[in-house]
């Protein structure tokens, strides 16, 4: 068997892991002190270069020489042997108490405390002696260690355990004699008690039984202590620096020991407690984990989406994160509007045919059921609870008294504002955990390279896009780097940009005028008659708007070309455009309707006097006909009265028909673009001229801005819509499910990923920024149509008053006591309102200066970390040449003492040298290179065979095999060549 | 495969009939995972070893999609196997791995006193450490950096540019001007708050693949 079982890897975990032991060995809150002091050994690496050379057996001489001092004045008879017992000696200081010591045996408790200081104060060169542990491991390492770490789980477990603040004494003693008497058991004798120590973990409430019966709480407290000390030091005892047969000897005893007592643990009262406690820990741990599971399970497409990230990277993730974030908000739109709204009028209004607003009229009876005219929302739709025109005006309906106006009204608004909310706070959740994801510049390269490989990756096609990705972003960094330094020819560059501002701004201009032409138009279609208006000109406004958000994008990007933007800021151009071209359109579009709204209110106007006047007619003649002043209201079936256009319900099915257009054009998008391309470019491949795969069509990428800016357009017209058509919110609903699943479908079996994937979580609040913009934008139209536009009087809930917020103030009037009117009054009154106004600008002034203060705070901070840094930099410099002359003079030191024997000397200075090299000071050592080379050298080439066994497939993308894995073995490599010049 | 002695004092045999019973259970409390996942995990185990020895080669593990992609997927491997060791079995399976499992909330003031569990930022940290750092001298020069780089990305950039990436990479993570990395400027590079989310939730993506990817 080799000396060296481990890979270096091993090694080192444990050299850490060792570090670590010592440091917490010290776990007790008095020894905080000792353990910050260990840190800052540990972190600064002078004093790191210390620890690890530690191994120098001086220093340990001096703790020894300490330690003995310490307790030479308790312990006067103690006699020193020899050596050996001297090191037992300052083991025991080491772990505090140990039992091995019969000679010495029963000191007073004080001296173990004692000893215990000394152990604190000696804590981090314990630390350090560990790591110089790790050399002398022989053969029986592997097996110690796994023993150890064995017994450092089954601590873990029981960590639950309350420690004691005593330690007692009876139970001390006792141990010593259990552990003495089976110290003499034999290594399988051992094995056997490793399995019971293990079954004990499993089952430690299991108590054993003893004659403690009579022990009170704080003994068994103490001795808890007790125990966890014992196996503190069984999952330590590998890294102590003594021989392998002490070790074994103490081993065999701590087992001992546990064993006898972690059962009794839990003796007489306590035992029950302690197990249930056990007991509940465990299995509040199984539920919280099997609770976690089910959390994830919970959330809905997580696996869908996770799959499409697996395959696409996170950005194309993004976009369904983004879409699964939207249907949570419309379900909650959809709530609102469902239940305050639609629900009501369902259960607790008037039927269908019961009133005018509620029928379908006469005339267009005949085909309100015709598939076409139900496609367009006429008909039995128009005149359904999806629009706003259906619903009563009537201020309570049914047995709850439902104040269904007044609902209307404020979830109309309530959705505003429930919107607002949720996104401004996603967008400063968002903000706080990613920033703004930009480069801080200072380690960019650092992370490039150690954190741009994507480890979900399993797909070798998105491993050569991500291989491609990583090489583009360092491309991206040079290119970044090198376009600091130059700028030639700029004037051509401006001029070009200018250009293309413009051409970009004619074809937004075209498009606008363009949708303001057609909507027009289409009004003076509605004025013909429907039946000879062919399919075209009856939808001739969505398909231009439709057509636009087609050509436009690519047109935009093709001409964004000639600007030669940072790809990055020619992004968010390309968004910036895309989304003013769809906001023109939009208000375009919304003018246009609004024309059209002005319209059909004077239409409105003039019938709703032709049938005050009519009805004067009839109770004229009512009057003078029958001769009597009770006249009965005029008996015409509702389908016959005549009724005003009802712009509103216009407004929601022009909405409503958006909508179902744009998911029209979305799916139908993708089915052509690339469902049935990427049948063509898959199956035709067979048989053409040249490789459609690779070459013209290809596959489709998937468009995540022109995605995600749809999504926010179309909520866009989900919130300005909602108010004048209630359904529009549950289609839209039903429009993401579908989505999620088409979309999911479609770019996982059509698409291919981006060659280029930019940074999710900046460009995520940058689609939050611009549904903020849509959001704000979406309001005005709504909010101004509430304020100011008459309502129409024959239909929806706040016909026959002169304002829709009518209604409130009607509430607020009748149904609320006076004082409260009083207070409203006083709150609308503008000496009040335009204060608020000033008190709310200012407080916008106030939030933004200081955020700003912070902001400079915070980049002052960032200055000064960077001088701190270099400056650091430079002291460690410094330091280090005056390190060097430190290192040579203790080099030179004859300090043999506590070298190994012979047997255990070849394995420790290849370790040591490994660990002083930890610090670099240390690693430069001249001294110490030259006696380690050799071993290093061997190091060397140990790992290059060992990283080259591992290559069996020679991978595309990675490059010249032989010089991608391992190191050339050899002696230019590593720290075996030689120190380099130190520094300064 | 039997000129192996160090692991194999657990023979393969011996080492299913323990499975079940005790080892398990210490494994249980030394990587703290619970009965399931280690069942689980043995299964995945069993699954992969195709040789069913009992041990897993470095075949076995490249055969994993995630594994046999990553440009530092050998490595990777390569931190399962002890020196000189061709074959791993399941506890050096399980002790590679406890690295990898993420640090629960409930854990994280449990217990003061016990010693650091190896799924600790600082032993995550080491563990990335060790992928790059190839001849082990605690140092990433800037030849190993060119090496990953070479992996990641290939040929498509000219030798004189990656050696500028990984001049400026030393550059920003170089501390002491000794012209390499170390593995306390590694752990200064993790902590800066940027790269929370990378020691963080990067690694923990590397433990989600091995633990998920492993436990299928």
């Amino acid at each position: 068997m080799p000396p060296r079982k481990k890979t270096d890897i091993a090694i080192k975990m444990e050299e850490v892991g060792m570090d670590i032991d010592g440091e917490l060995d010290s776990g007790h809150e008095d020894e905080v002190r000792w353990r910050d002091r260990n840190r800052k050994v540990k972190l600064s690496p002078r004093a790191g270069g210390r620890n690890g050379k530690q191994a120098t057996s001086e220093e340990e001489e001096e703790e020894e020489d300490e330690a003995q001092s310490k307790r030479a004045h308790k312990k006067k008879a103690k006699v020193q042997d020899s050596e050996e017992e001297d090191e037992e000696e300052e083991d025991e200081a080491q772990r505090k108490r140990a039992y091995k010591k019969k000679a010495k045996v029963q000191d007073s408790e004080e001296e173990d405390e004692e000893e215990e200081k000394s152990v604190k104060r000696k804590g981090p060169k314990a630390a350090g002696r560990n790591k110089k542990a790790v050399k002398q491991v022989s053969e029986e390492e592997s097996e110690e260690e796994e023993r150890g770490k064995k017994r450092k789980g089954r601590k873990s477990t029981i960590k639950n355990q309350k420690e004691g603040q005593n330690k007692e004494k009876k139970s001390d003693a006792k141990g010593k004699s259990d552990a003495k008497g089976k110290g003499v058991k034999d290594k399988g004798n051992e094995k056997d008690k490793k399995k019971k120590n293990a079954k004990y973990s499993s089952s430690s409430s299991s108590g054993e039984s003893g004659d403690e019966d009579s022990l009170s709480e704080g003994e068994i407290a103490a001795q808890k202590e007790e125990v966890e000390e014992k196996k503190k030091l069984i999952a330590t005892l590998r890294n102590k620096p003594w021989r392998m047969k002490r070790r074994l000897k103490l081993l065999k005893e701590c087992q001992a020991f546990v064993e006898k007592f972690e059962g009794a643990l839990g003796k007489g009262k306590g035992r029950k407690l302690y197990a249930y406690k056990v007991i509940i820990a465990k299995k509040m741990i199984k539920f919280n984990r099997d609770f976690d599971n089910f959390k994830t399970a919970c959330i809905p497409w997580e696996r869908k989406i996770k799959e499409v990230e697996s395959h696409f990277g996170s950005s194309v993730a993004s976009y369904f994160i983004f879409l699964r974030w939207m249907y949570g908000l419309n379900l909650v739109l959809f709530g609102f509007m469902f239940g305050l709204v639609v629900l009501p009028e369902v259960m607790m209004g008037l039927p269908y045919g019961s009133i005018p607003r509620k029928t379908v009229p006469r005339a267009q009876q005949a085909k309100a059921m015709d598939y076409s005219v139900l496609l367009d929302f006429g008909g039995y739709c128009k005149y359904s609870v999806l629009f706003y025109g259906y619903y009563n005006d009537e201020r309570t309906i049914g047995l709850l008294q439902f104040r269904l106006p007044l609902s209307y009204l404020l979830v109309g608004v309530g959705i505003f504002g429930y919107s607002l909310m949720v996104v401004i706070r996603t967008m400063a959740r968002n903000s706080d955990e990613g920033g703004d994801g930009g480069d801080d510049g200072q380690f960019t390269f650092t992370f490039k390279m150690f954190t741009s490989w994507d480890y979900l990756i399993g797909n070798p096609e998105t491993a050569d896009n991500k291989y491609a990705s990583i090489t583009t972003s360092f491309k991206e960094s040079i290119v970044d780097e090198q376009e600091n330094q130059k700028d030639e020819n700029i004037h051509l560059r401006r001029f070009l940009r200018v250009l293309a501002n413009l051409f970009i701004l004619c074809s937004l201009g075209g498009s606008g005028f363009l949708i303001y032409f057609v909507v027009k138009r289409s009004q003076d279609f509605a004025k013909l008659d429907q039946n000879t208006l062919s399919w075209y000109e009856k939808n001739e406004v969505e398909v231009v708007m439709s057509l636009l958000g087609l050509v436009c994008p690519p047109l935009f990007e093709t001409i964004a070309e000639l600007e030669e933007y940072h790809p990055r800021i020619a992004l968010k151009w390309q968004l910036g455009r895309i989304f003013a071209l769809f906001l023109g359109n939009l208000y375009t579009f919304l003018f246009a309707l609004f024309d059209d709204v002005n319209e059909k209110l004077e239409q409105e106007k003039y019938i709703k006097n032709a049938t005050i006047w009519g009805l004067k007619e009839y109770y004229a003649n009512y009057s003078t006909f029958h001769n009597t002043t009770d006249i009965p209201p005029p008996e015409i079936p509702p389908a016959d009265v005549i009724r005003g256009p009802c712009w509103e319900t216009d407004v929601g099915i022009e909405f409503v028909k958006l909508t179902v257009s744009d998911i029209q054009v979305t799916y139908l998008t993708i089915l052509i673009g690339d469902f049935v391309r990427a049948v063509i470019v898959r199956f035709l491949n067979y048989c053409w001229c040249w490789d459609l795969e690779a070459g013209f069509p290809s596959y489709g990428e998937f468009d995540i801005s022109g995605n995600v800016l749809g999504l926010i357009f179309n909520q866009g017209m989900i919130w300005m819509g909602a108010f004048y058509a209630p359904g529009l919110v549950g289609l839209n609903v039903l429009r993401l499910l579908s989505s999620m699943y088409y979309q999911c479908w479609a770019v996982m079996s059509c698409n291919v990923p981006h060659e280029r994937v930019f940074k999710a979580s900046k460009s995520n609040n940058f689609y939050m920024g611009l549904l903020l913009l849509v959001l704000f934008l979406s309001l005005l139209p709504v909010v101004y149509t509430i304020m100011t536009l008459p309502p129409s009087s024959d239909c929806g809930p706040f016909s026959g008053r002169a304002q829709m917020y009518d209604v409130v103030m009607e509430t607020i009037e009748k149904d609320l006591p006076a004082f409260i009117g009083n207070i409203f009054t006083y709150a609308t009154n503008p000496g009040l309102i335009i204060p608020a106004v000033l008190l709310m600008v200012l407080a916008i002034y106030y939030l933004n200066a200081t955020s700003k203060n912070y902001q400079n705070a915070n980049l002052e901070l960032k200055r000064k970390m960077q001088m701190a840094r270099d400056e650091e930099k430079n002291r460690r410099n410094n330091k280090e040449s005056t390190n060097q002359v430190m290192h040579d003079l203790v080099g030179l030191l004859p300090n043999r003492s506590l070298i190994p024997p012979p047997a255990e000397e070849a394995p420790p200075p290849d370790n040591m040298s490994e660990k002083g090299s930890k610090f670099p000071k240390v690693a430069k050592r001249p001294g110490a290179v030259k006696v380690k080379g050799v071993n290093l050298q061997k190091d060397v080439s140990l790992a290059a065979p060992n990283s080259r066994e591992a290559v069996t497939r020679p991978p595309g993308p990675r490059g010249p095999p032989g010089n991608a894995r391992g190191p050339p073995p050899g002696p230019g490599r590593g720290r075996g060549r030689g120190a380099p010049p130190p520094r300064c | 495969n039997g000129s192996k002695s160090v692991v194999r004092t657990l023979r393969p045999e011996a080492f299913k009939s323990m499975i079940p019973t005790i080892p398990v259970t210490n494994m249980v409390c030394f990587f703290a995972v619970s009965h399931s996942q280690i069942t689980r995990l043995y299964s995945r185990f069993t699954s992969l070893d195709k040789g069913e020895n009992g041990t897993l080669s470095r075949e076995d593990f490249q055969r994993i999609p995630e594994l046999a992609i990553n440009p530092l997927g050998d490595r990777i491997i390569n931190a399962f196997f002890p020196e000189g060791e061709d074959q791993v079995n399941f506890r050096g399976f399980m002790r590679t791995l406890a690295h990898f499992r993420p640090i629960e909330d409930n854990e994280k003031n449990k217990d003061p006193t016990a010693s650091e569990p190896l799924n600790s930022r600082t032993n995550k940290l080491l563990f990335a450490f060790q992928l790059y750092d190839l001849d082990r001298d605690d140092k990433i020069s800037r030849d190993e950096l060119l090496q990953v780089l070479r992996m990641m990305v290939g040929v498509n950039i000219s030798d004189e540019q990656l050696g500028s990436i990984a001049d400026r990479t030393i550059q920003e993570a170089d501390q002491n001007g000794d012209n390499s990395i170390s593995f306390n400027e590694f752990i200064k590079v993790g902590n800066l708050q940027h790269i929370n989310v990378w020691a963080g939730d990067h690694y923990l993506i590397l433990s989600y693949i091995l633990l998920s990817v492993l436990q299928d």
